[in-house]
């Protein structure tokens, strides 16, 4: 049976083999054709060939001609790399291309929030329903698919209000920490602490960096700065007696895991915005923004959103630093400063 | 019908209302009658009041107010106004490391398509040890993470030297050890001022040092003879083995010093030390001692005993009960 099969199966492959026809060839032709291939003894011949300058040991040493051998390289390289950007003009032109860091780069500012751009940011997309935290009701649109719906228009309104507290608070120089420490969620929380001049944790927060400060910060370097963030290496000394900080405002991105750090907050009435999911619980942070935190865009979509509106609020404080306002009550450092308070009172 | 809604005669009734009460300031405002405007100005009407009630800067007359004193910026600036954290990782714990992290990483994005090569290739560094680099940070660093800012480390490094940006090596140097014991080659050993090489070796619990200088081929180990020392010809051997493979035994004359272990570590030894020492005065010979055997280290020792073993790894014999 098997080798019937065999047969057949080779059969069919030999027949289209075209076989017969080469045999025929060679009956066919009286003169065979032998490959005739004259042997020429290889003769090193003499000719000047262009020296090619090998970079020996001690060319390299010499710093000149080491210099000189990167000079050709870099030039090189720059050559293929200016190769390749003018060929690359050529043929179809891709527009509208989707680059995934541009929402990080350059985040939209608070005012260009729209329904369509959190639709397409996916932060409406919740949990399975049966994974939901009841405090979320009224921050759910629908099911679809098993999934919870988050409102788009109750996303909007809050990461407004969000947006808010984070300007208000850089306009009066707190200090901001921004905190995700999911994976992947790095990029955004630096860009977003890059943009407010704030502060960022995107490994572990270290519990009891809030409630017991001073042993897990307190080797941590500090600075004091004048109203436009110039340091005043003269006040330093008065530092030292000094607790550690503490933040003025808390981003959390993931409040589901960071619930020791929502804890010290609490603890030490530090307020708090968290993205809360339909699985999180909403009252663990002080301004919910309802959404998704389980999207990276989502996530570096609201994180960019906040810290657009800290570079706003903190563009506000350098204004009124140069109008020679101070915004909020500066810090007591001691003896030399209580001759200059009321000044900075009058001015605040 | 739609007058018939009681809502809509409340609108109407309001939006007929609403002009009414303006239209008494109108003539007042309106440019079409500027005689009554100007005798209205002369007089206190309520109208003028309530233009100096707003308190626009604008509309103060010049005089009334006095400007505020000019702004000290030297003193404004000179004083504190926050403390503020040096680093934007202060609430990390480890703000330096984590500088260093986003300052290496940030390069590696910036340079990633610069052409690399092989890691084998790429110029030896000797990278700080994570005991070094904590001290160097002065923070308690992480294993786990310290490595995996090498690993971006590595990568940077495999940049193509002849490519590599000023600023990538300068970020690189900041993790060589200082000194950086990989990039400098150790000096190649002399003969000392009486012609004599000097040598060193190990094996087993014993250590070696031998002098050779160039002879007729006497040995004197410890002050004794080879047959003296070693009554094994085996041990006589290994001990020359150097010389013999090389066909040099009547050439040199070799003084050792051995001390520790037995006899065949002691041979063996002698071996190595005289294998190295020969390699000062003839380099050349390296290949064919290295095929002998000879300057190839032996790590081996004798293997701790453990609780629970009658030896290194004997166990006691299995009794049932």
């Amino acid at each position: 049976m098997i080798v019937r099969q065999l047969y057949s199966r080779q059969g069919r492959q030999l027949l289209s083999v075209n076989r017969q026809a080469s045999i025929l060839r060679r009956f066919q032709s009286t003169e065979t054709q032998t490959p005739t291939t004259t042997v020429e003894t290889a003769v090193k011949v003499e000719t000047e060939e262009p020296v090619i300058p090998v970079p020996t040991e001690s060319a390299l040493d010499n710093s000149t001609s080491s210099d000189s051998i990167r000079l050709a390289a870099t030039e090189a390289f720059s050559r293929q790399r200016q190769n390749v950007k003018n060929f690359k003009k050529l043929g179809s032109v891709v527009r509208n291309k989707y680059w995934p860091d541009a929402l990080i780069e350059n985040p939209p500012l608070p005012s260009q929030i729209t329904l369509e751009l959190l639709l397409a940011n996916q932060t409406h997309l919740g949990h399975s329903t049966s994974r939901w935290n009841p405090s979320n009701s009224q921050y759910i649109f629908g099911i679809r698919d098993g999934i919870h719906i988050i409102s788009l228009e109750l996303t909007a309104a809050y990461l407004r209000r969000a947006a808010k507290v984070v300007e208000e608070v850089a306009a009066l120089g707190g200090l901001i920490l921004f905190v995700g420490t999911r994976q992947g969620q790095k990029h955004a929380v630096v860009r977003a602490a890059e943009l407010t001049g704030g502060y960022h944790v995107f490994d572990r927060w270290i519990p009891g960096s809030l409630t017991n400060g001073n042993e897990i910060l307190g080797s941590c370097d500090r600075k004091v700065v004048n109203a436009f963030d110039e340091e005043l290496p003269e006040w330093a000394e008065r530092l030292e007696s000094r607790g550690s900080l503490k933040p003025d405002l808390v981003v959390c991105l993931n409040p589901l895991e960071s619930t020791v750090l929502l804890h010290e907050c609490g603890l030490n009435n530090v307020p708090t915005i968290g993205i809360i999911d339909t699985d999180a619980d909403s009252t663990k942070v002080t301004y919910p923004i309802p959404a998704n935190d389980d999207s990276l865009r989502s996530v570096s979509l609201i994180a960019g959103v906040l810290g657009r509106a800290g570079e706003a609020g903190q563009r506000r404080r350098f204004e009124s630093a140069k109008r020679g306002v101070l915004g909020y009550r500066s810090v007591s450092l001691g003896k030399k400063d209580v001759a200059e308070r009321p000044e900075s009172e009058d001015a605040a | 019908m739609a007058w018939s809604s009681s809502n809509c005669v409340v609108h109407a009734m309001q939006s007929i209302r609403s002009p009414t009460v303006l239209r008494a300031l109108l003539p007042q405002q309106s440019a079409a009658r500027p005689n009554i405007l100007r005798k209205v100005s002369l007089l206190p009407t309520p109208l003028q009041q309530r233009t100096n009630v707003r308190n626009y800067a604008t509309e103060l007359q010049p005089g009334e107010v006095q400007a505020a004193a000019e702004i000290d910026f030297e003193q404004f600036k000179a004083r504190p106004a926050r403390i503020v954290p040096v680093s934007p990782s202060y609430f990390s714990g480890i703000p330096k490391f984590y500088d260093h992290l986003l300052q290496i990483e940030r390069l590696l994005a910036q340079h990633t398509t610069l052409p690399t090569v092989p890691p084998s290739e790429a110029p030896r560094r000797a990278w700080m040890k994570i005991a070094q680099f904590r001290e160097h940070l002065g923070e308690e660093v992480p294993t786990k993470k310290y490595m995996g800012l090498l690993k971006v480390v590595y990568r940077l490094n495999c940049i193509d030297p002849k490519l590599l940006p000023a600023e990538v090596d300068a970020a690189l140097q900041e993790f060589v050890r200082p000194g950086n014991p990989l990039g400098e080659k150790p000096k190649p050993r002399e003969l000392d001022g009486m012609g004599r090489a000097r040598g060193k070796g190990k094996r087993k619990e014993s250590h070696a040092v031998v002098y050779l200088v160039e002879g007729e081929g006497e040995v004197l180990v410890n002050g004794k003879t080879l047959n003296e020392v070693f009554p094994r010809v085996h041990d006589r051997e290994s001990a020359t083995w150097a010389l013999r493979c090389s066909a040099r035994l009547d050439k040199y004359n070799v003084f050792a010093r051995v001390k520790g272990g037995g006899t065949t570590g002691q041979a063996e030894a002698i071996t190595l030390a005289l294998a190295r020492a020969l390699m000062i005065h003839e380099p050349g010979l390296k290949p064919i001692l290295r095929k002998a055997g000879v300057i190839t280290v032996d790590p081996r020792r004798v293997e701790r005993k453990k609780p629970g073993h009658m030896k290194a790894r004997k166990m006691p014999t299995w009794v049932k009960r």
